[in-house]
């Protein structure tokens, strides 16, 4: 859980995503993302926050996360108890954004603090404290999850779903990739191509020896990795093949794919 | 002795003519993954398996010794068809390990670029080297790789300067075009073939040609290949096939060509519609002689394959149907589209299976499991006495604050309850795999099917003192109109004597449509409220069935299923005892959601240990 208000993060919308965030949040809408991990959502969600000039609460859901860890609870001072908010309510609140990153994971109970946030009532109803937070028109829930994870036997209720504008992240085009790379990491044009390239050919494998495909995220540490200095080979394997397979075999062959990219 | 003398002596002479270095020899299997991952990485189609590839004749010119010892009439060259990968089954060609391991790699980023139909020889020249030139572009990595693996090419082949005009002048064609590919344009014709390009796919590729017929699906046509009788050739060698017209049974002929010996390598259309090789072992050795087979559809059935038939039981013997004609899609890869009420499936029920205890054998095992299943049994509690949770613990408060009042010093710990545990809801489908296949031994004193029958006797035992929900269901098929769906055990009734009668009635038949009975098993999975749903495939090989249901149809078929399934929200998880399953299972199922059980004397034990550290979340 943080609260991030800095200056705008880098990010390079590749479709007509920032002007549907605006008009959602103009009308009060509460927005869900879906895509692949490492695909630019979480960036996507804090570079809008800050454009739109609103704090921003991010919550990464876990499988333990129950309603009170979003609303709230007691707490025990010395001789008496006193009532936390939990950082859904802060947002209420303060009238920020709230973040629910992965929100599948969440405990089912959890559905019932957001459905009240996420229709035309937009109130927050606090059991504990008897209280009923009516949110203010600057707060804008956003939840996303990955629906690839296919491991994880969750899947989002339809009655939850359909209370979300929903909005789809793939991996960016090769070209736009390319400019976040040298974006993020100023790593020079050919080499950023390179690496590209090399996630296109690992992405293929997605389905058959791979878990999941390789992300923007790791092509950026990759990029990180080559521009302080490593071999782009070395990086590769630190930052694209080790992170995306245990297993000895499909490592070494994922190693041949990057020698067939870079050179030995 | 003559016999002798003459084995020692071709043994001289092959070793003699041999080109290769066997020292730096490297055969496929240690590279097949490798290849694989490379080949689909590089853009290949992920469908493809990877295969040992025949050696195919080829007519190029030999030197002396060669022609004495009557080597190199052969080649094992790459190539690619719409199935497989096909590539040499050992490559020695350089004396260095590594760049004959690099030759293999270099061929499967070759097939992945090279472009699917290439027919004449012309073409065969220029799409390499358009390939060549466009994998090197697109994969700067691999240049110093050609680089190498050019030079060494070009020192094994033969010096232009000793060759006729026609040849020669080909021959610095070929040279050239390897050099800087995409260079040459003209092909030069020449008489014989050239020596073979090791760097460059099979300009001919033994794909089956000749016309392909129409299968009629529902007319008394078997198909050569089916899992339960014919095997699988020792050397999983594809052969070079051919289709052609059968004779039509009224007009023999009698052909004699005294200059010339028939032999087994030729087809000739005379007609021997009745006769068969009876000795399974001496068709398989001539199997394995023939680099050239010609296959075509009889309309008689063979007798080996007319036994299936004859299992069919008679109406009043077979097995209870509960409903019939429940219609289902099917998809054809070919035509890349959902065929919609393609297959239909009949639900049956064994017809007085008479309840049964728990066998012996197994009632140790089943003890152990079912304490084991227990301890790890999920309940849903407060929990007290925690440093975080939702709710003040107001008993370890209470005593807290009495402490300290009391004046003893307590470090605030405990203090909070929480409800947790408990938010297991979950499903399970187990779908068993009856074909016949399972009929075979796997040692002295079970069958699989006795296996698969032991299995889903622990895995019921197990899961009975759960709070799991699950149902066992098995399933074989005959062509796409009988698909047999047998009910085990349904959702909703309990696991007692009736169901262990079911699952000890269990008996193997027919073939394998997988893609049918994961569709129907989807249909009934859904239905379940349960929030994770599990269905657990238990086979023992690949999808097949009598009719076009094989090889990469059924696979396809099947994937596209299994896709459908998780689309729909299961988790679907594949157990298999098939050695070969590495193959094809990574395709169907993805790497992490299938499991290969190398003994399958172990699967029942392992079946319920895997469901529970599949469902631990």
């Amino acid at each position: 859980m943080s609260n991030e208000n800095t200056q705008t993060p880098f990010y390079l919308p590749s479709g007509n995503e920032i002007k549907l965030f605006e008009h959602a949040y103009r009308h009060q809408l509460p927005v869900l993302i879906k895509g692949p991990t490492g695909c630019g959502k979480t960036r996507f969600v804090s570079y809008m926050a800050a454009s739109l000039g609103r704090p921003l609460y991010t919550v990464a859901c876990h499988d333990d996360l129950t309603a009170a860890d979003l609303v709230g609870r007691h707490l025990i001072g010395s001789g008496a108890t006193y009532w936390q908010d939990g950082p859904l309510t802060r947002a209420v609140r303060e009238g920020a954004i709230c973040y629910l990153d992965e929100v599948v994971e969440a405990r089912k109970d959890t559905t019932v603090v957001l459905h009240p946030l996420t229709d035309d009532r937009r109130i927050l109803p606090i059991e504990r404290t008897g209280e009923k937070l009516e949110a203010p028109p600057e707060f804008m829930l956003v939840v996303s999850y990955n629906p690839g994870y296919q491991h994880a036997f969750k899947g989002m209720k339809p009655s939850t779903r359909q209370r979300f504008v929903a909005m789809r992240f793939q991996y960016p085009n090769s070209k736009l990739e390319q400019e976040v790379i040298i974006g993020e990491t100023g790593i020079s044009n050919e080499q950023a191509e390179r690496l590209v390239n090399l996630a296109n050919a690992l992405r293929a494998l997605k389905g058959y020896d791979l878990e999941e495909a390789a992300s923007t995220r790791l092509l950026v540490y990759a990029a990180t990795l080559i521009h302080s200095g490593l071999s782009m080979v070395d990086a590769c394997r630190a930052a694209l093949v080790e992170p995306l397979s245990d297993d000895d075999e499909t490592i070494h062959a994922l190693m041949e794919v990057v020698n067939a990219t870079f050179g030995v | 002795m003559e016999e002798q003398v003459g084995q020692i002596w071709h043994r001289f002479i092959t070793r003699l003519a041999r080109t290769e270095y066997p020292e730096a020899v490297v055969h496929l299997d240690e590279v097949r993954r490798t290849v694989g991952i490379l080949f689909r990485a590089l853009g290949g189609d992920g469908g493809l398996r990877v295969e040992a590839a025949t050696a195919t004749h080829y007519q190029t010119r030999r030197n002396w010794l060669q022609r004495i010892a009557g080597a190199a009439q052969q080649v094992e060259l790459a190539w690619r068809s719409t199935e497989t990968l096909c590539l040499p089954a050992q490559l020695a060609l350089f004396p260095e390990t590594i760049l004959n391991r690099e030759l293999y790699l270099w061929l499967a980023a070759l097939a992945a670029f090279h472009p699917d139909t290439v027919t004449q020889q012309f073409n065969w020249f220029l799409a390499n080297q358009v390939a060549t030139r466009d994998i090197l572009a697109r994969f700067p990595g691999l240049r110093s790789r050609y680089q190498r693996l050019m030079e060494a090419t070009l020192t094994l082949r033969p010096d232009p300067a000793h060759l006729p005009p026609d040849e020669s002048v080909r021959e610095t064609a070929i040279q050239a075009a390897l050099r800087d590919p995409g260079s040459i344009n003209h092909y030069p014709i020449a008489q014989r073939q050239p020596m073979a390009v090791w760097l460059w796919l099979h300009p001919e590729p033994p794909l089956l040609t000749g016309k392909s017929q129409p299968r009629k699906d529902n007319a008394n046509v078997d198909s050569g290949d089916s899992d339960g009788q014919s095997q699988a050739a020792r050397e999983q060698r594809k052969k070079k096939g051919e289709r052609t017209e059968p004779p039509d049974g009224k007009s023999g002929l009698l052909a004699f060509r005294f200059e010339s010996l028939f032999t087994r390598a030729e087809y000739a259309k005379v007609d021997r519609t009745e006769d068969e090789e009876e000795d399974l072992a001496k068709a398989q050795d001539a199997l394995e002689d023939m680099d050239h087979i010609t296959v075509t559809q009889a309309e008689k059935k063979a007798a080996v394959s007319l036994r299936f038939d004859l299992d069919l039981p008679a109406q009043e013997q077979d097995d209870y149907i509960l409903e019939g004609d429940i219609l289902l899609p099917e998809w054809d890869w070919k035509r890349g589209e959902l065929r919609n009420n393609y297959c239909c499936l009949q639900t049956m029920i064994t017809k007085n299976a008479p309840a049964v205890e728990l066998p012996q054998h197994l009632r140790r095992s089943a003890r152990k499991l079912r304490h084991q299943f227990q301890a790890v049994a999920p309940l849903r509690s407060w929990h007290r006495h925690q440093n975080e949770g939702s709710d003040i613990d107001l008993d370890a408060w209470l005593s807290h604050t009495t402490d300290i009042l009391c004046g003893h010093a307590q470090v605030e710990s405990g203090l909070y309850r929480d409800f947790r545990g408990g938010n297991r809801d979950l499903a399970c489908l187990l779908l068993a795999d009856l074909s016949l296949s399972t009929d075979a031994w796997i040692n002295n004193s079970a069958r699989v099917i006795d296996i698969i029958r032991d299995s889903l006797f622990l895995f019921s035992e197990a899961l009975h003192n759960t709070d799991d929900r699950f149902a066992l269901y098995g399933f074989s098929s005959r062509r796409r109109d009988h698909i047999r769906f047998h009910h085990l055990k349904t959702f909703k009734q309990n696991y007692n004597a009736a169901t262990r009668g079911r699952i000890q009635a269990i008996k193997p038949g027919y073939y394998t449509r997988m893609g049918a009975a994961i569709r129907h098993a989807t249909n009934l999975l859904i239905k379940e409220s349960n929030s994770q749903r599990l269905l657990l495939l238990l086979t023992d090989g690949k999808p097949n069935d009598l009719d076009h249901y094989e090889g990469r149809y059924g696979v396809e078929d099947t994937r596209h299923a299994v896709l459908q399934a998780r689309k729909k929200g299961l988790q679907v998880f594949c157990v298999t005892i098939d050695e070969r399953a590495e193959d094809y299972l990574p395709h169907l199922f993805g790497a992490q959601h299938y499991v290969l059980i190398r003994k399958a004397e172990d699967l029942p034990k392992t079946l319920p240990l895997l469901y529970m550290r599949l469902t631990q979340t």
